[in-house]
């Protein structure tokens, strides 16, 4: 039964019919996009996968935007064109140099708010195609206005890009979508009151440090 | 350059008949029948083999050029003003030298009553004469004795015109400017008042005093070339136009009119090896109106269905006010790209397909909201602009694009923000000159008791500057809050307010 099934299985992969499967092909066969993050790259045997749609979720101050830059900041290096569809405008160009992301190779679409327009720049840069990494930051969208968009449009989204060399990651403050080669990056608040990383004892001498990044791999298979 | 036809020829040589060889007819042509030489062209004493015209305004330089192009592909500029072009060949077409000289002259007329022409069988003489003389002017045969009566400032001026593209901040430049007006005040202290008393000076002895500078300024006294005419490629003309039946109010029946006018202009453009370096689109409208759009392609690029959707997607934001009459399309051509691929590199995307996406992204959320951001040099925050977007392919020397900064040391473990633009508006408890409790009144946003806070941090500037340069002095904070979120707040110091200016996460 179970050669059967893997034998079935191989077909489907063969002719791209794999996409409904809820098994996926071995890690080793993909071709994957390095995060820069060691952790999360152990985790998910390489980086993220190419022609799927992944997501990073978390909730405020939990890392997700120093995450999308790191993964920003390792496309550049390797070289490849990146996009980021900032829906509402959040994103700080100065904080992102200082975090390794060449600017010159970032595409910033930047709207004001409306999560559907957002979402059809996002097909746009899908659809031209040539992107490393394309991220979709909809961090701060409502939840009314994500619950607005139809089932079918996050399937459509991962087909534009099903067998291209583009990694599409969303960001946002909880699990929204993915393709079934695609990962949840899953961003736990630490256990501490307090976050983030903090030094000094005195009021005067207390300096944050940073923030600190707590991944969870949720979906990788 | 002439061979004569069987009918000039049979009545005085009965021994030529049609088909005879070249070296055939040289033989049995009497001597007196004038020169013969292979090839096509007008007959000898008609025109002579080397003939130059030369097209001469100050006032109109912009018209030389067309007129030039109408009678001959062989032309060269100098300078704004002047233009030789070889009309070597245009006495079959219209005669003798002086019927030449009248055409030129009836069509520069009909520009500009200010172009002079001027005849003769050098460049040097025609440019001369041109200059020397208002009216036209015909000098066939002794080229030296026509420029002779002319004065020293005709040199002067011929002078000038060649000199006028020269760079004259190089010191190499303005050496010899400086050297061949010495060497003419020279022959005005000499007493020498015309081009042929210049001519007449003994070569040696002339050498001798000026060196070889002397000896090209004599030349040219006497008409004589010291190079031969470059043709000027010219630069064609990549333009479209089309009259519509009934006037288009929409874009969609528009688009199949550019389709039919950039067909050919990119047929044109390949077979040129050229592309668009950018798109000049002219619609008349049914008011008589022009609406223009003017299209600046970030790479050369002839693709007629990119060219087409760039101008409709242009059109979507820039629409004409009303119905279109005459639809007209030029095109500024660039040289090709030469594109080398490699097979270590990742490819990026093309530079027409950035060009469909980024005015597809301009029309959907704005010109100035997608692109590249480029930090400025300065310490205020948030300071940025938007830069077209063209990555470059990842090279050992390619240098992070920085607008006239110094670019900053990557820190991977770096706080990167969540900005609020603009920042919103707080209200802080303050305790003991620290921040103890946030309070926003807007759902969905951070706020809470401080549990920790870090601060401040005073930044300050362009106090010396008037709006739209607002000045700053702010003091920041690092805050975490009870809700779990850490913050970046700021002090207005100039308006005692308190901000959040984003998110730390």
């Amino acid at each position: 039964m179970t050669a059967a099934r893997a034998q079935l299985e191989t077909l489907l992969r063969a002719r791209k019919l794999d996409v409904t499967l809820t098994s996926a092909a071995p890690w080793a066969a993909r071709d994957a996009a390095p995060t820069g993050i060691a952790q999360i790259d152990d985790a998910l045997g390489g980086g993220l996968a190419r022609g799927h749609l992944s997501e990073i979720v978390g909730s405020r101050s939990s890392g997700r935007t120093s995450v999308i830059c790191r993964i920003l900041a390792a496309a550049a290096e390797r070289g490849e064109a990146v996009a980021l569809i900032d829906t509402c405008d959040r994103f700080d160009p100065a904080c992102a140099e200082a975090a390794g992301v060449d600017l010159s190779t970032l595409l910033w679409v930047r709207d004001t708010g409306d999560a559907a327009r957002a979402l059809k720049a996002m097909n746009l840069v899908l659809q031209a195609g040539g992107f490393g990494i394309v991220a979709f930051d909809l961090a701060d969208v409502h939840a009314i206005a994500m619950r607005q968009f139809p089932y079918t449009t996050w399937m459509r989204i991962a087909r534009v890009i099903e067998g291209s060399q583009t990694a599409a990651v969303i960001v946002g403050a909880e699990r929204i979508a993915r393709s079934p080669g695609g990962v949840t990056i899953a961003l736990d608040a630490p256990a501490s009151r307090a976050r983030g990383r903090w030094s000094g004892a005195a009021d005067r001498a207390r300096l944050l440090r940073g923030v600190d990044i707590q991944p969870r791999i949720v979906g990788a298979r | 350059m002439y061979i004569p036809s069987y009918d000039d020829l049979t009545p005085s040589i009965p021994d030529i008949t049609p088909g005879e060889t070249f070296a055939h007819v040289r033989r049995i042509l009497p001597q007196d029948h004038g020169p013969v030489v292979a090839g096509v062209g007008a007959p000898a004493g008609a025109a002579s083999a080397q003939l130059f015209a030369c097209l001469r305004s100050s006032r109109t330089p912009d018209a030389l050029v067309p007129i030039a192009r109408d009678f001959s592909p062989r032309l060269e500029r100098h300078g704004s003003a002047s233009v030789v072009l070889d009309v070597g060949g245009l006495g079959r077409l219209l005669g003798d030298p002086q019927t030449i000289g009248t055409e030129l002259q009836r069509a520069a007329a009909a520009c500009s009553s200010q172009i002079r022409v001027a005849i003769a069988e050098t460049q040097t003489a025609a440019r001369l004469l041109a200059i020397g003389n208002a009216a036209l002017t015909v000098a066939c045969g002794d080229v030296a004795a026509a420029v002779a009566p002319l004065p020293i400032d005709t040199l002067r001026l011929f002078l000038d015109d060649d000199q006028a593209p020269l760079d004259k901040a190089r010191p190499a430049n303005a050496a010899r400017i400086k050297a061949t007006a010495t060497r003419l005040d020279t022959f005005r202290r000499w007493g020498l008042t015309t081009l042929g008393e210049i001519a007449a000076l003994p070569l040696t002895d002339l050498s001798e005093r000026m060196g070889q500078l002397g000896v090209m300024l004599q030349q040219l006294a006497s008409g004589a070339d010291r190079a031969p005419l470059v043709p000027d490629p010219g630069i064609p003309r990549f333009m479209q136009s089309m009259e519509l039946e009934w006037p288009i109010d929409a874009l969609e029946p528009l688009s199949f009119v550019l389709a039919r006018l950039l067909d050919p202009l990119s047929a044109a453009l390949e077979r040129a090896d050229r592309g668009a370096a950018a798109l000049r689109l002219d619609l008349r409208l049914v008011d008589r109106t022009m609406h223009q759009r003017v299209l600046q392609l970030p790479a050369a690029m002839r693709d007629p269905k990119v060219l087409r959707t760039l101008l409709l997607l242009d059109l979507e934001s820039h629409p004409p006010s009303t119905a279109i009459d005459i639809v007209t399309i030029e095109i500024d051509p660039a040289p090709a790209r030469i594109v080398q691929y490699s097979l270590l590199e990742r490819a990026m995307p093309s530079p027409e397909t950035l060009a469909t996406l980024t005015a597809r992204l301009s029309a959907l959320v704005g010109e100035t909201r997608c692109g590249s951001p480029a930090l400025l040099d300065t310490w205020r925050p948030d300071a940025f602009e938007i830069c077209r977007f063209m990555p470059e392919p990842r090279t050992a020397n390619r240098e992070p694009r920085t607008a006239n900064r110094e670019p900053r040391t990557a820190n991977r473990d770096a706080l990167v923000m969540r900005r609020f633009r603009p920042p919103v508006a707080v209200r802080v408890t303050v305790d003991r000159g620290r921040p103890a409790r946030v309070f926003i009144d807007r759902r969905g946003m951070p706020g809470g008791h401080v549990l920790q806070a870090a601060g401040p941090w005073r930044t300050s500037g362009a106090w010396w500057k008037a709006a739209p340069d607002a000045p700053w002095d702010r003091d920041e904070w690092d805050v975490a809050l009870s809700d779990g979120s850490i913050c970046r707040l700021f002090r207005d110091r100039l308006g005692e307010c308190w901000f959040l200016d984003g998110v730390l996460d």
